[in-house]
């Protein structure tokens, strides 16, 4: 045991300590409780780049916490996979906390929001770094409950309908992954997730096995927000505050959604031509479905909300093509959607600040007031929208152009009619929200604070350079791993077994 | 170096469109100099112009087609920032409906690029040679040539082409679909057509039914415009049939002549947009019936206009005749191949344009001749302003007259085959035909003005012609009878309601279909739960049935 695989256990308490603190500190003074809530995220996103070299340079750590080498202790795993959501989640996560400085100066009680806000990293954190199952439950539902609350932070009628919606089918997806794992633990006797794998290896594929996938495929699927179980989610990221509503779609989906799926699928349960067609089908059922959606809102968060729907189904068709490149495509995906998703959202809230309002209709002409946030609102939006040389269009681009080598033709053309849709999408936010003549109403608007702009920049400035990613040593240390994570997913067992036994 | 030299690579065929890409570049920057001054932005501007012209070389300069795809949907990104530089009420519609159409089309480059590497393995331009063979080999061509269209503005992607005219400022007009634009598409469009697929028969049909379909159709629309700058639009699209029409006559005279005529057409209706532009500003409007009678106050311009209007015309010995001369060669020698559908398509072209002749003999006489509709004040017009547009004609004068310069330097090396100019020279025949084409001109005349006899009130001269409305007589009211036949009736009224716009056609789709879906995500939890369930059920039933 190194002083390495010592840290990135720390990665989970931080922001756990961080909570707590935050609680500790409550209304004495909001300076500090921003000062704690950026201290901590920042420490997080160092440790993450950290974790990136450490990972490349000494391969996959493994943590055993108590009872030493046995199969009793949670262990957990930080492998290409976790390190390359952990990164994500804190980049996201650091720039949010800068954003909710000045945003949330509006709100009372927001110790009980920083506080909230540090517990759904923690839960996240806690989810891609785990090789128990019911461990990942436990962190999946600090992730989600804590969401939850978050999401009711406005304290209106609105917020606490979309809270409840979202509370109970989220709980109805959690039930069914409690009861895979129940089912799994019956079936396995372990809840070692690298052990499960050994036992399902060795059996093959039985019909429990089937029957666990499906719960499965509900349960996480209701969290990544696929057709047919996305409907909480138009309605869920809207309310939140912004800062909210740009982790939730950013970041909480793929970390709750998109990661549980692909662990699980690709590194315990093994993948079948059958489970990835599935994949596939929902991912472009997804891409259709939030693109048809999103032509139709007025409500610029609940249409950035529905494209979330959209582009978490080009991650899992990408997934589910199986390829090399479509899983490149899908994990560069998931990357670049975190950057252009929460800078939407955070956009929006810059426009809601301004403005107090999200309604496209009453707005108009903001680009004159609001050069920064038309701007970097411009870039993630034409990033969003699939074009070059943005990023967002590179792994459209990649997940396309694999689904025609794995002769998926006609759901590559699915694919291409979303692109459309939601093009159409966002050029309406852009044309009502931000060009044209200045309503008559926003003569008095202001561009909002330095420190809501800083992120907006930064997260613009990563859609412009986005593309550097697939070039060079980035791509061999960041991306490549995650891939090879998913490519040979019977290489978790073994490297999970090798430490405990 | 290696991995630059696959990505890059210069041609004399992408010389040839790059050099003229940065000389319009530089006509245009010298006009808005002038036309967009005292603009918001102007900083914005200028580097989104410059921008446009460094992603147009990355295009003609591209040797890989991914390459190509970047730079080619940044310039449909760009596209959509200058036209919101625009004024106009629906600047900003126009803008996206431009974006949509583009990116659009760039979605099916996307697929041509990714069947082309699916049935080669590579996207280098120089190594994929593909025959036109298998299905997929079509439908990637097909893409491919969509792609094209959209951005030259053939039909059925035009449509974007002549609201652009009207609500982009004039600068950008003329510099992105009316010259950059066509450069680029029909440049794509050769390199696909003559490089990357190997065409037969049916993609020839095609290419040429398109242009013809596009010339007569656009032609037709441009003249009942009651715009200056829409009309200029409507020919924009309608001079894309011509170049298509060159393309898909598969010989080396309608190749060359095809590309000289996306040359010529650059250098007239950039002309054209950038006179429209100076009336603007002098009158404050491009509709037609408020306009007339500028010839004396801005001669400089007229005469400009007047040049390039009988270039686009086809007129000898401009370069509009020249060009087009060509391509009817390479029609007449297609009949050599095939059929009798070359007689069609030689007809489409010619009549194409005579009525273009027509309607510029209205747009002429609407704008600078006839009674002025009032007074316009005599303002110097900027020196940045009229000399690119004297430039630009005088350019039509001098690559008609000398029409052997531009083919020798530019047009031939890049085709790199050997052309052929077809045709005898028969004095007497000829001597006979222009005599009886006057004589049926003289008895048509005769006849009609045997049939009409009109009976108007004596004119006694020294009235105040301000109160004779009908003494005005405005060029927008030429081709009235037109609007009025029973079948043109029809098709006009279906295009005023943008039956035949594919962006209003798939909006419509795309709205139909939200409301289908609206209806089932209604709010209520119980039935998304249900969902949740049903799914699930669906999923055990795929998986374990």
């Amino acid at each position: 045991m190194t002083a390495h695989t010592n840290l990135f256990c720390l990665y989970i308490i931080l922001p756990l300590a961080g909570a707590f603190l935050a609680a500790l500190i409550g209304e004495r003074s909001r300076k500090m409780l921003s000062l704690l809530v950026i201290i901590t995220t920042l420490g997080e996103f160092l440790t993450a780049l950290g974790l990136v070299s450490v990972v490349n340079h000494d391969g996959p750590l493994v943590y055993l916490t108590g009872v030493g080498k046995s199969f009793l202790g949670i262990t957990m795993v930080l492998d290409g996979l976790s390190v390359f959501m952990a990164v994500i989640i804190s980049f996201i996560a650091f720039l949010v906390a800068v954003y909710s400085v000045n945003y949330m100066e509006r709100y009372t009680s927001v110790w009980k929001f920083d506080a909230l806000f540090l517990f759904m990293v923690a839960g996240m954190n806690g989810v891609i770094m785990t090789a128990d199952i019911f461990n990942l439950y436990v962190f999946l539902e600090i992730a989600s409950l804590a969401s939850i609350a978050l999401i009711a932070f406005g304290v209106k009628r609105p917020q606490f309908e979309a809270a409840f919606k979202y509370a109970i089918l989220s709980i109805l997806g959690s039930f069914f992954v409690l009861l895979a794992i129940a089912l799994l633990y019956k079936f396995t006797s372990t809840l070692n997730m690298a052990q499960m794998a050994v036992v399902f290896a060795y059996k093959g594929q039985t019909n429990i096995g089937l029957m666990i996938s499906v719960l499965f495929m509900m349960g996480f699927g209701l969290k990544a927000a696929l057709v047919p179980f996305h409907a909480w989610l138009p309605d869920a990221h809207p309310q939140a505050p912004a800062p909210v509503s740009a982790m939730l779609s950013g970041v909480l989906i793929k970390a709750l959604g998109f990661y549980t799926l692909c662990r699980i699928f690709f590194n315990v349960i093994g993948v079948s031509p059958h489970i990835l067609g599935v994949f596939m089908f929902l991912g472009v059922l997804s891409m259709l479905v939030g693109g048809i959606l999103a032509v139709g809102q007025w409500d610029m968060k609940r249409l950035w909300a529905c494209s979330s729907i959209s582009n978490m189904g080009f991650i899992f068709f990408g997934i589910g093509l199986g390829t090399p490149l479509g899983i490149l495509g899908a994990v560069f995906h998931v990357f670049n959607h975190a950057l252009i998703k929460s800078q939407l959202f955070l956009n929006a809230g810059a426009v809601e600040y301004a403005t107090g309002t999200r309604d496209l209709r009453e707005l108009g002409g903001l680009s004159e007031k609001m050069p920064v946030t038309s701007a970097t609102g411009f870039i993630a939006a034409m990033a969003g929208a699939g074009m070059p040389p943005f990023n967002g269009f590179w792994s459209k681009f990649m997940i396309i152009v694999a689904a025609i080598q794995a002769g998926q033709i006609g759901y590559a053309v699915c694919g291409l009619i979303a692109s459309l849709f939601l093009l159409g999408a966002i050029l309406k936010v852009i044309r009502l929200g931000f060009q044209g003549p200045l309503k008559a109403h926003l003569m008095g608007i202001k561009e909002v604070p330095i420190l809501m702009r800083i992120p907006m920049e930064i997260l613009a400035l990563g859609c412009v350079l986005g593309v550097l990613l697939l070039f060079g040593p980035i791509r061999v240390h960041y991306l490549d791993p995650a891939v090879g994570v998913i490519m040979h997913g019977k290489n978790y067992m073994f490297l999970v077994l090798r430490h405990l036994i | 170096m290696s991995v630059l030299g696959s990505m890059f690579k210069l041609t004399t065929f992408s010389f040839f469109v790059g050099v003229f890409i940065i000389f319009f570049t530089l006509v245009v920057l010298l006009y808005s100099l002038g036309s967009m001054r005292g603009q918001k932005n102007l900083p914005q501007y200028y580097f989104y112009i410059i921008l446009t012209m460094l992603s147009a070389l990355g295009v003609v300069l591209a040797n890989d087609l991914l390459i190509l795809l970047v730079f080619w949907g940044f310039l449909g990104v760009l596209l959509y920032l200058l036209i919101s530089f625009g004024q106009k009420e629906r600047t900003s519609q126009t803008a996206k409906k431009a974006l949509m159409i583009v990116a659009g089309t760039d979605l099916l480059m996307i697929l041509g690029i990714g069947l082309v590497w699916r049935l080669v393995g590579t996207l280098e331009m120089d190594k994929v040679h593909i025959l036109l063979t298998s299905p997929t080999a079509l439908v990637a061509y097909l893409c491919f040539v969509m792609a094209a269209f959209a951005k030259a503005g053939a039909m059925p992607f035009h449509t974007w082409i002549p609201d652009t005219a009207v609500d982009a400022p004039v600068s950008v007009a003329a510099f992105l679909p009316a010259s950059l634009d066509k450069l680029l598409g029909i440049y794509f469009l050769a390199r696909v057509t003559l490089d990357i697929f190997h065409m037969n028969h049916f993609t020839n049909t095609f290419l040429m039914a398109m242009g013809s379909l596009t010339i007569i159709f656009a032609v037709m629309m441009a003249l009942v415009q009651h715009d200056l700058k829409k009309l200029l639009g409507y020919h924009a699209v309608s001079q894309v049939g011509y170049m298509v029409l060159g393309l898909g006559t598969g010989n080396p005279v309608g190749i060359a002549g095809g590309l000289f005529h996306m040359l010529n057409h650059a250098i007239y209706k950039s002309c054209l947009f950038l006179s429209a532009g100076v009336v603007e500003k002098k009158a404050g409007t491009t509709d037609l019936d408020k306009l007339g009678g500028l010839a004396q106050t801005m001669p400089v311009i007229f005469i400009s206009f007047l040049i390039a209007s009988l270039a686009i015309s086809g007129v000898p010995p401009l370069n509009g005749f020249a060009s087009k001369w060509m391509i009817y060669s390479g029609i007449i020698q297609t009949a050599k191949g095939s059929g009798h559908l070359w007689i069609l398509w030689l007809m489409s072209a010619m009549f194409g344009s005579a009525l273009t002749l027509a309607s510029f003999m209205k747009l002429v006489h609407a704008v600078f001749l006839g009674q002025p509709f009032k007074e316009i004040p005599r303002t110097q017009t900027p020196v940045s302003m009229w000399f690119p547009v004297l430039l630009l004609a005088s350019l039509c004068v001098v690559y008609g007259v000398f029409s052997k310069l531009p083919l020798k330097v530019f047009i031939l090396p890049s085709l790199g085959q050997h052309v052929v100019f077809g045709g005898v020279w028969n004095s007497y025949a000829a001597f006979l035909l222009l005599l009886s084409g006057l004589f049926i001109g003289l008895v048509i005349f005769l006849l009609g003005k045997k049939n009409s006899k009109r009976l108007t009130a004596p004119f006694v001269g020294g009235e105040d012609l301000s109160q004779y409305p009908e003494m005005r007589i405005s060029g927008t009211q030429f081709y009235r009878t037109i609007e009025d036949m029973v079948f043109l009736k029809k098709v006009y009224a279906l295009a005023e309601q943008k039956v035949f716009d594919i962006y209003d056609v798939i909006k419509r789709i795309a709205h139909q279909s939200f409301k289908v879906l609206s209806r089932l995500h209604n709010g209520i939890l119980p039935t998304y739960m249900a969902w949740c369930l049903l799914g699930m059920i669906v999923l055990f039933y795929v998986l374990i049935k």
